[in-house]
């Protein structure tokens, strides 16, 4: 392979990786900034204010993420939650989410 | 008699604590078709694509209010919109109490 295509193909797979990265999230920076979230999820997520407010440790992180950006367009409507996701970054959103899926907790149905 | 005082006031605020409404056994039956989705690791939404989220060991009210407002079409997702249309308050009360006691991969 010539030095010009193996540029090229680098650069196209890099290309195909950034939406990965951007969406990894770092857990550490997603507890610093989870404190407000932390009065009503509790630091792990599963200690819940009130029980119509939902556990959030061990969620698929994707979801988590889905979730708080859906709140930000509005497209999921919660006068708490809009208020709070407004002022979230997409970095923000990944960090948090990555905090919260990595926490133990929730898990998934199992077929008997 | 001090002591049926404490012990009366000790059970009183486990109930509240474990609260929980509904026939989990009868939920149980209902929640099959929760598994076509929820039940299968790493499932995604077609678009946009992410994971299903996980319900086992979830806060029971927090899965009432769901269902009802994808029922009333509060909370807009297709296949959800269309379970959950199919499900009378009983029912929600029912397989919401089998989602909570999930709390363990079998």
């Amino acid at each position: 392979m010539n030095p010009v295509k193996s540029m090229l193909a680098c650069a196209i797979l890099i290309g195909f990786s950034l939406p990965v990265l951007a969406q990894s999230g770092d857990y550490r920076r997603g507890l610093e900034k989870s404190q407000t979230c932390q009065a009503c999820h509790g630091q792990t997520g599963n200690e819940s204010l009130m029980p119509s407010y939902p556990r959030l440790a061990g969620q698929h992180q994707d979801y988590l993420a889905q979730a708080l950006r859906r709140y930000r367009n509005g497209s999921r409507s919660n006068a708490i939650m809009a208020g709070f996701a407004a002022s979230l970054s997409d970095q923000d959103i990944a960090d948090l989410a990555a905090w919260y899926a990595r926490q133990d907790g929730l898990t998934d149905l199992s077929i008997d | 008699m001090r002591s049926l005082w404490i012990i009366a006031l000790l059970l009183s605020s486990q109930a509240a604590i474990s609260q929980v409404q509904g026939d989990a056994e009868r939920g149980r039956t209902l929640a099959y078709t929760c598994t076509g989705c929820h039940g299968i690791p790493f499932y995604k939404n077609a678009y946009p694509t992410y994971s299903v989220p996980k319900l086992g060991g979830q806060n029971q009210q927090y899965l009432i209010d769901a269902l009802k407002a994808y029922r009333n079409g509060d909370r807009v997702h297709a296949t959800m919109q269309a379970q959950a249309s199919t499900l009378s308050d009983q029912d929600i009360s029912d397989v919401t109490a089998y989602l909570v006691r999930v709390t363990e991969k079998n």
